[in-house]
C-alpha cells in the first residue's frame, strides 16, 4: 500500500503510476460493469465499476443524519450491478444502525429487473435478491461485510462503516477480489459513531480503487421535482491528485430516485477535466491523502 | 409422585403458517377444511396482530366486536363475522389456507424434540385424548406433555422452568401456555385455563373472605397460581381436584355428547362431577366420564405418547473424565463434534434430506457446581436451506461457540437433528453450474451471517400493502432459492389512504390517492434512510402568505439538537390518514424539504382534531433522503 508523505512519491508521482500500472495487469482480466450513469461511467477510470473491487463513496456534503445522496447513488450502482449478472444477483446491505428503509430501493431492483434485457432469458432462481444484515456491533459488522464479499453470488456490499482499519479494507479487497463481489462504502457519515468528518476520512488509507466524493447541488430543480436530485461527484486521490487537489475530475449527475436512475431531462454539461486520458490505464492504487 | 408439563400450543395449524411466513402476521389466517358437501369450515384462525378498535359502525350500533369464530363455523360466516367486527376490508385481505394435519404433526414433532432440552420425556398430546369435537372429529393434537419429575431442580425449581419453556418458545415465534401438574390430565386443564385460573388467583387476593375459616384453606392453593402473567400455572402436588374443581367440564377431553349429558343435568364444573357419586357415574353416564376422572385424580395412569415415527438421528459422547474447558481448545471440541455431526448427517444425506436445524449439548459435569448450574450448554443451529455439507454445520456451531460462555467442564457432548429438509439434488448441467454453486454459497453465506448476528438479524425485506411508512414492509428469512418468489404474495391492497388534501395542494392538481407499494411516484417520496422513532422538530416556522404561491402553507425552517435549516423546497403535503384498527388514527401531512445546505429530509406535521387544516400542531423528522 502506498501511502501519502512517502519522501519524494508524491511530487514525481512516478511510483503511483507504477503501482497503477501493476495494478492494471490485476484488473484486465476482471469485467467492467456500466454503472448505469453515464456520467459517472466517464468519471471512473475503468469506465465502470469492475467486479472484485471496492469503491468508497464519500459523503461530502453530510450533514444532521442526511449523506447528501451518497447512499442514494451507492444503491442505485448496487441495483445495477445485481441485475447485469445471472451468476451473482444478490445484493447484501450491511445496515449498522438500522437505518435503511427498504421500500424506497425495492422498486429500483425490480425496475431494473424488468428492464435489463439480461434478466428476461435468465431463469427465476437468478432474479436480484436485497439482504440485509443488521449488526449490532462494530466488529460484528466488519466480520458481515467481509463474509458478504467472499461470496461468489453476491453482487455488490452496501455498507456504510465508521473508522475501518487498513488491515480490515485490505481483508475485503481480498475477499472480493476472490469472488467477484463489489464492495460499495458511505463513508464520511457524521450520524457513525465513531465516523470522523470527510476531512478525516479522506486522510485514511484505503484500498479502495477509487473513491468519489459526493456533495448535493442545491438549487436547480423546482420544488415539484424533487424527485430529482442533482449530485456533484468527483474522483479523490489516486495518482492524480495530491499535489494537485484542484485538478479532480469531477462531473454531475441527477438522480432519478424514482427509479434509480440517471435522469435525461436537462442535463447539465459536466464540468470536465479530461482525466480519461490522463488515467485511461486504470484505476488505481489505494492511497492516502 | 411424578409431576408432568403440558406445553399447549393454541390454534397450532395457523401458528405454524405464521412461522413459516411472517408477513402473514399482519393479515387474519383461517385454516379451513373442506367438508362433504363442499362447504367450508374454519379449523383455526388467527389474526396476530389484530385491530384494537372495532368497526365504527359496529360500536355505533352498541355491538362488541365479534372476534370469537368457533372451530367448525363455516367460512362463509365467518368471513360475515368478521367483516362485522373489523370491517370488510379484513376479508379482503384475509389469507385461507386449506388444512394440513401431517404438516402441522411434522412441525409438532420438531418443537417437541426441540423441547427435550427441558426434560427427557417429551410426548405429544393423543388425538383420541382431545375430545371429539362433531359425531366423527377428532381433535388435531395441540399439546406437548413432558415428564418433569426430577429435572425442575436443574432450572432452580417448577416456577424457573414453566418460565424459561413460556419465555424459550415465546422467543423462537410460538406463542404457548404451559402448566405443571401431577397428571397430564390436570396439567392439560390447568394449561388450558390459564387464564381463569391468573383472574380467579388475583380475584381472591386482594378481597378478605367473609368466612374467616376458609381463608388458611384457599389461599395457600390459590398463591402459587398467581403469576404476573397468564401464560403459565403451577397446580401444587395432590392438590389438583381442589385446584382446577373450578374449571368447566370441558377441560376433562371429554367427548360433546357427554358434555351435553352433564349439561342435561346441570353439572358444569370438575368439582360438580367430583363430587357425584364414584359408583354411580359408569351407571349414569358413559365410561369416557370415569376414565377421565380417574386420570385427572391420579388414580388411572394415562401413558405418555413420545413420538416415534420420523425419529432423527443423534450422537453422543462421553468423556471418562469431565474436560476442562480452560485446557482444552476450540479446536479440540471441533474435533470431537465434528465426527458426532457427520454421524448425524451422513444418513440423512443417503435418503436425500438435510439437516434444517441441529442441536449441539454440552453437557456439565455435576461435581463441584450447584445443581442449577449443571444445565447442559446448548448450541443451537439453523440453517435457511436443507444441508447436508458436515462441514458447514460444523462451521456454523464453530460460530456460535466463539461467542458464547462455554462451562467450566463438560463430561459429553450430545448432538441431535431436530429438523430436516429434503436437498434438492439436481443433475448436473453443462452451462449451469456456475449459477448452482452461487445459489448454495449465498444460502451458506445467509446461515454464517445469522448464526453470528443473530437469526432476526438477517432478512430479507417485503412489501406490505400499508400506507403508514413504518408498516409498509415486513422482514422475512431470506429465501435462497427464488422459487418462493412465485408464492411471495404481491402486495394488492391497500390499508389507509395517502392523499394530497384538497386546498393545499401545491403542484399537483385534484386528489390523487395511489397505492404506496409498487408506485414509482410514491416511492420516489420515501427516504432511504428511515429513522426508528420520529424525531420532534423544534422551532419550526412556517412561510407566511405573502411568500410564493409554491411555498405557501409550507414549512420554513427548523432546528435539530443545536442547528438550525433554513428550507429552500418543500415538496407536499402528502396526507397519510391511517391505521384507526391499530389504535389511535395516523393522521400526517408528510413534507420533502431541502434545506439550504442541500439535505433533504421527510418532515411531516402531526394532526390532531382542530388543528387540521391550521398550520398548528408538532412536526417531526421521519427519514433523510440521504
Amino acid at each position: 500500500m502506498v501511502t501519502h508523505g512517502v519522501g519524494g512519491v508524491g511530487s514525481d508521482g512516478g511510483l503511483l503510476r507504477r503501482a497503477a500500472d501493476w495494478r492494471l495487469a490485476e484488473g484486465r482480466g476482471r469485467e467492467t460493469v456500466a454503472t448505469g450513469f453515464p456520467s459517472l461511467d466517464r468519471l471512473l477510470p475503468a469506465g465502470g465499476v469492475r467486479r472484485g473491487s471496492l469503491t468508497e463513496w464519500l459523503a461530502v456534503g453530510a450533514a444532521a443524519g442526511d449523506a447528501g445522496g451518497a447512499i442514494s447513488l451507492a444503491c442505485a450502482v448496487a441495483c445495477r450491478l445485481a441485475t447485469s449478472s445471472p451468476q451473482a444477483s444478490t445484493i447484501v446491505v450491511v445496515d449498522r444502525g438500522a437505518r435503511l428503509y427498504p421500500p424506497a430501493v425495492m422498486p429500483w431492483l425490480d425496475a431494473l429487473a424488468g428492464d435489463t434485457a439480461l434478466t428476461r432469458v435468465m431463469k427465476p432462481r437468478s432474479s436480484p435478491q436485497l439482504v440485509v444484515a443488521r449488526p449490532s456491533r462494530d466488529d460484528d459488522e466488519i466480520w458481515a461485510i467481509d463474509q458478504a464479499l467472499r461470496c461468489p453470488g453476491v453482487a455488490a456490499v452496501l455498507a456504510w462503516p465508521g473508522r475501518v482499519h487498513a488491515t480490515a479494507m485490505r481483508r475485503w479487497q481480498l475477499a472480493a477480489r476472490t469472488s467477484g463481489a463489489v464492495g460499495l462504502f458511505v463513508r464520511g457519515l457524521s450520524g457513525r459513531p465513531v465516523a470522523g468528518s470527510p476531512d478525516a476520512v479522506r486522510r485514511e488509507p484505503t484500498w479502495a480503487d477509487v473513491r468519489v466524493a459526493i456533495s448535493p447541488v442545491v438549487g436547480g430543480e423546482s420544488a415539484a421535482e424533487l424527485s430529482l436530485r442533482r449530485l456533484r461527484l468527483s474522483l479523490v486521490g489516486g495518482p492524480w491528485s495530491g499535489d494537485m487537489p484542484c485538478e479532480e475530475p469531477s462531473t454531475e449527475v441527477l438522480l432519478d430516485m424514482a427509479c434509480g436512475r440517471e435522469s435525461a431531462r436537462r442535463h447539465r454539461t459536466p464540468v470536465w477535466h479530461d482525466a480519461t486520458e490522463r488515467f485511461q490505464p486504470e484505476g488505481v492504487a489505494c492511497r492516502a491523502s | 409422585m411424578s409431576r408432568i408439563m403440558t406445553i399447549w400450543l393454541p390454534r397450532w395449524p395457523v401458528q405454524r403458517r405464521l412461522l413459516e411466513r411472517p408477513e402473514l402476521r399482519k393479515v387474519p389466517v383461517f385454516v379451513c377444511r373442506r367438508e362433504r358437501r363442499g362447504v367450508m369450515t374454519v379449523v383455526a384462525w388467527a389474526w396476530a396482530a389484530p385491530p384494537r378498535a372495532a368497526e365504527p359502525s359496529a360500536s355505533r350500533l352498541g355491538r362488541a366486536p365479534l372476534t370469537r369464530i368457533p372451530a367448525g363455523m363455516s367460512l362463509a360466516e365467518a368471513m360475515a363475522v368478521l367483516s362485522l367486527a373489523y370491517g370488510s376490508r379484513a376479508c379482503h385481505v384475509a389469507e385461507v389456507d386449506h388444512d394440513d394435519p401431517v404438516a402441522d404433526r411434522i412441525a409438532l414433532e420438531e418443537v417437541a424434540r426441540y423441547c427435550r432440552r427441558f426434560a427427557p420425556l417429551v410426548a405429544i398430546e393423543d388425538a383420541t385424548m382431545g375430545g371429539r369435537r362433531g359425531p366423527h372429529r377428532l381433535r388435531e393434537p395441540e399439546c406437548l406433555q413432558l415428564d418433569v419429575t426430577g429435572t425442575a431442580g436443574f432450572f432452580g425449581g417448577e416456577g424457573p422452568l414453566v418460565r424459561t419453556v413460556v419465555w424459550t418458545l415465546a422467543s423462537r415465534g410460538i406463542h404457548v401456555r404451559a402448566a405443571i401438574a401431577d397428571t397430564p390430565a390436570a396439567a392439560w386443564a390447568a394449561a388450558h385455563h390459564t387464564d381463569s385460573l391468573h383472574s380467579a388467583a388475583a380475584a381472591v387476593r386482594p378481597q378478605p373472605l367473609a368466612r374467616p375459616l376458609a381463608r388458611p384453606l384457599i389461599r395457600p392453593l390459590i398463591r402459587p397460581l398467581i403469576r404476573r402473567h397468564g401464560r403459565w400455572a403451577i397446580v401444587p402436588a395432590g392438590t389438583q381436584l381442589r385446584v382446577l374443581a373450578g374449571l368447566p367440564a370441558t377441560a376433562l377431553r371429554l367427548d360433546a355428547a357427554v358434555l351435553a349429558q352433564l349439561g342435561d343435568v346441570g353439572i358444569e364444573t370438575i368439582g360438580d362431577i367430583a363430587r357425584l357419586p364414584r359408583k354411580s357415574l359408569a351407571s349414569r353416564f358413559p365410561p369416557q366420564l370415569a376414565h377421565r376422572l380417574a386420570e385427572f385424580t391420579g388414580e388411572r395412569a394415562e401413558p405418555l405418547v413420545i413420538p416415534c415415527s420420523g425419529e432423527l438421528p443423534a450422537a453422543s459422547h462421553a468423556f471418562d473424565f469431565p474436560l476442562l474447558i480452560r485446557d482444552t481448545t476450540m479446536d479440540d471440541l471441533v474435533a470431537t463434534i465434528g465426527p458426532l455431526v457427520r454421524e448425524c448427517v451422513v444418513p440423512l444425506a443417503a435418503l436425500g434430506k438435510g439437516v434444517m436445524s441441529l442441536q449441539v449439548r454440552l453437557e456439565r459435569s455435576p461435581a463441584g457446581e450447584p445443581r442449577e448450574a449443571c444445565l447442559p450448554a446448548i448450541i443451537d443451529v439453523g440453517v435457511f436451506q436443507p444441508s447436508s455439507s458436515p462441514q458447514h454445520l460444523l462451521e456454523l456451531v464453530q460460530l456460535r461457540m466463539a461467542r458464547m460462555r462455554l462451562p467450566r467442564e463438560i463430561e459429553g457432548i450430545a448432538v441431535e437433528v431436530i429438523s430436516v429438509g429434503t436437498v434438492l439434488c439436481r443433475q448436473r448441467t453443462l452451462f449451469g453450474e456456475i449459477a448452482e454453486t452461487s445459489a448454495s454459497q449465498v444460502g451458506m453465506l445467509f446461515d454464517r451471517l445469522s448464526g453470528r448476528l443473530g437469526r432476526g438479524a438477517v432478512f430479507e425485506p417485503r412489501p406490505v400493502a400499508d400506507a403508514q411508512p413504518e408498516h409498509a414492509w415486513v422482514a422475512v428469512p431470506p429465501v435462497v432459492t427464488s422459487l418462493s418468489a412465485s408464492t411471495v404474495p404481491v402486495a394488492t391492497g391497500r390499508r389507509g389512504r395517502t392523499e394530497q388534501p384538497q386546498g393545499q395542494q401545491s403542484q399537483s392538481a385534484g386528489r390523487r390517492i395511489g397505492t404506496l407499494v409498487g408506485d414509482a411516484t410514491a416511492s420516489c417520496r420515501r427516504p432511504i434512510w428511515m429513522l426508528p422513532q420520529p424525531v420532534r422538530l423544534e422551532n419550526v416556522l412556517v412561510v407566511p402568505a405573502e411568500q410564493p404561491e409554491s411555498l405557501r402553507l409550507s414549512p420554513s425552517r427548523f432546528r435539530i439538537g443545536t442547528q438550525s435549516y433554513e428550507i429552500v423546497k418543500a415538496h407536499g403535503p402528502e396526507r397519510i390518514e391511517t391505521a384507526w384498527w391499530r389504535g389511535p388514527t395516523v393522521r400526517r401531512d408528510y413534507y420533502v424539504v431541502e434545506t439550504s445546505t442541500g439535505g433533504r429530509y421527510w418532515i411531516f406535521r402531526r394532526l390532531r382534531g382542530a388543528s387540521v387544516g391550521r398550520l398548528g400542531g408538532e412536526w417531526f423528522l421521519h427519514g433523510t433522503f440521504s
